[in-house]
């Protein structure tokens, strides 16, 4: 299993389905689980919009395939209840309508409840592989806290037994791991940084490659005046080109520069693999794009790690 | 200048301003500036931030940690400022449901009976939309404090930002539950509770996470009936207050798609709920360079690796980026047409320092 998670608007959601069909060319099936899905991710992997029934998304030929599904709350309470054979007037007491009663009680319940039935999902091999979007914004760590946090408010019961058993899966690198997304400008960075060092410290997680997201290109050539470069080109310019190569370099030499700056920020502070994806000047992705990202993160995740 | 390219009218009338959108556009930037501004047009104005940058905190003199909670002046601002004064302070949202439920009850013993109990101490921060309600609530706190002319709240990130307005509604409807009506209006010993669905609601609490967090959950129950009265009526004030000619929403964006189109469900939530709307600040655009005329476009085609193709490549990912992104701001535009929207470049540097405040509360009110 594998957790995708970063902040709000770096494109998490976007990286957790390219590392899908990363995964589905070489040949694995994949289960992709949106836990607090933004629309759209079904289609965007060639499907239909998920919901809570397992749905393959996209068969790839000679290779493997990716399936979709999302894990509502009060779902995963009903089956975690079937599976601890809990029958009749309890399972009617914990309904969906006292869910959110007995939630309210037990903080952190609803996440453990998803975490725990993707757990179930991860120990019956339901996949090879089982990618998890996780909760965006300030709500990844909670998310994967919820199963250390619990055990400090409840000291019994089959809670307690379902939040050690994921615990336990959290910690054990051959069973899961964490993919943390970031952007390579300053804020973003420093909160990924920040987000890494909880989840491998406080929950015990082990960490795949970072991936920088939406990364511009290097051009080196922009360290050169226009003119200057037109003339190791041996071609001239003319004043109008001049200006319009001009207008558009002095504020690629800034943003290249800081991008610099981010990723050997990411390498000295976290050591650790980096993927870097391109920055695509499409506003909506389709799934060609997606093969593109698919492409580069490929690249870092198949390698021995170190 | 017309008034729909600014934000001068409500940052010199309103007394509450709420800024909302998805996260990652700037948006607890965008309600500094918005308080540097009112400061210098001469008002006495508290910023409610939730969850800063680092570097905006430490602007804004905020220290990390439970003093933040009470408002801390700024006092690095320009020398022109004036008479206006900005404070701003960071949410706490455990504090601020403990300040509401101290308010609330009648003894300080029946609050201490509240806020000592595990469950409440569990729950305060993090019952489904506690922290969009305290955000409101802290809103309302320090606008009926009379100490201030401006109250700028910023609001947590959330994918479902319209989480923000229905927190209310959603607190109401809580202490609406059949379930918890019964716990809490019966006042019977927990042994003597006959009534099926709360006994079997308290039998699945017991079966499911053990037999000690029962009696807790049941006492914070019985506790807070004691304070349900006032937390609706508050509910309900802050419903209306958020809907009066007193408060403002200012909905920040940037150009990206998917931003847009949570901008966009956003102002359609705020119409529909007849909130009141002073506009859209469209941030972090990139700026559009000037055009290759066709026959110098024509001219550098079909370069070899090198330099120039290094200058022409990246001004062409330029001009396409900037060109969807203006598409993007358009359609938005057309949405909020009746309204102010004002765009905003994307800067060099993250604003990290009041100076950068000021000179984004200058483009706010329209002064450059």
């Amino acid at each position: 299993m594998a957790v995708v998670a970063g902040k709000g608007g770096v494109g998490s959601s976007t990286v957790a389905a390219a590392f899908a069909l990363a995964a589905a060319r070489e040949g694995a099936d994949v289960l992709f689980v949106a836990v607090d899905g933004r629309p759209g991710m079904g289609p965007l992997l060639g499907g239909r919009e998920l919901d809570a029934n397992d749905r393959i998304l996209r068969r790839l030929k000679g290779a493997g395939q990716v399936r979709g599904r999302t894990i509502p709350a009060d779902q995963a309470f009903g089956d975690y209840l079937e599976l601890k054979g809990v029958g009749g007037m309890l399972r009617r007491a914990a309904s969906a309508a006292s869910l959110p009663m007995i939630a309210a009680a037990t903080p952190g319940l609803e996440h453990l409840l998803v975490l725990g039935k993707i757990k179930e999902l991860e120990r019956e091999g339901a996949a090879d592989l089982i990618i998890v979007d996780a909760p965006p914004a300030g709500h990844a760590a909670p998310f994967l806290r919820s199963a250390t946090g619990l055990s400090d408010v409840v000291q019994s019961g089959p809670v307690r037994d379902q939040a050690v058993e994921v615990d336990a899966m959290l910690r054990d690198p051959a069973r899961c791991l964490a993919m943390i997304v970031a952007l390579p400008e300053e804020t973003p960075v420093t909160e990924a940084i920040g987000l890494a060092d909880e989840l491998r410290g406080e929950i015990g997680l082990g960490l795949l490659p970072f991936v920088v997201n939406s990364c511009w290109s290097d051009r080196p050539g922009l360290a050169k005046s226009p003119a200057m470069a037109a003339r190791s080109h041996k071609v001239t310019l003319t004043p109008a080109a001049k200006q319009a190569l001009a207008s558009s370099a002095g504020f690629g030499r800034e943003r290249l520069e800081r991008q610099r700056h981010q990723i050997d920020r990411i390498r000295t502070e976290l050591g650790l693999p980096m993927a870097r994806l391109p920055r695509l000047a499409t506003p909506r992705l389709t799934i060609h794009d997606l093969g593109t990202l698919a492409d580069a993160l490929a690249e870092p995740l198949l390698e021995p790690g170190p | 200048m017309s008034d729909l390219d600014s934000f001068a009218g409500p940052i010199a009338d309103a007394a509450l301003i709420v800024t909302c959108g998805p996260g990652g556009v700037g948006k607890t930037t965008t309600a500094a500036a918005l308080g540097v501004a009112a400061a210098r047009a001469g008002r006495r104005v508290v910023v409610v931030t939730v969850d800063p940058a680092r570097r905006l905190a430490d602007a804004l003199g905020l220290e990390q940690g439970a003093a933040a909670d009470a408002p801390h002046r700024v006092t690095n601002l320009p020398d022109d400022t004036g008479d206006g004064e900005l404070w701003a302070l960071m949410l706490d949202a455990a504090s601020t449901f403990d300040r509401l439920v101290r308010e609330q009850t009648a003894s300080a013993k029946q609050a201490d009976a509240i806020l000592e109990n595990p469950v409440y101490r569990a729950i305060s921060g993090s019952l489904a939309g506690a922290q969009e309600y305290m955000a409101i609530e802290r809103l309302h706190q320090l606008h009926t404090s009379g100490e201030w002319d401006l109250v700028i709240v910023d609001t947590p990130p959330s994918r479902h930002a319209i989480d923000l307005l229905e927190a209310p509604d959603r607190l109401i409807g809580f202490l609406s539950h059949p379930v918890y009506r019964t716990l809490t209006v019966g006042q019977r010993a927990f042994a003597k509770v006959t009534n099926a669905a709360a006994s079997m609601f308290l039998w699945a609490v017991r079966r499911l996470a053990g037999p000690q967090i029962v009696e807790d959950t049941v006492e914070f129950f019985r506790s807070l009936a004691n304070i349900e009265p006032g937390l609706r009526q508050r509910a309900e004030e802050v419903s209306v207050l958020l809907r009066s000619d007193d408060a403002t929403f200012v909905v920040v964006s940037s150009p990206r798609a998917e931003a847009i189109g949570e901008a966009e469900h956003l102002i359609g939530a705020l119409r529909d709920g007849d909130f009141p709307f002073a506009g859209v600040v469209v941030n972090l655009i990139h700026p559009m360079p000037e055009p290759l005329t066709p026959a110098d476009r024509a001219a550098l085609a079909d370069l070899e690796d090198g330099p120039l193709a290094d200058h022409v490549a990246w001004h062409d990912e330029l001009t396409e980026l900037a060109t969807s992104e203006r598409e993007e701001i358009m359609a938005l535009a057309d949405l909020a047409e009746d309204v102010a929207v004002v765009e905003l470049p994307l800067m060099p540097v993250d604003v990290h320092d009041v100076e950068g405040l000021v000179g984004l509360a200058e483009q706010l009110t329209g002064d450059r």
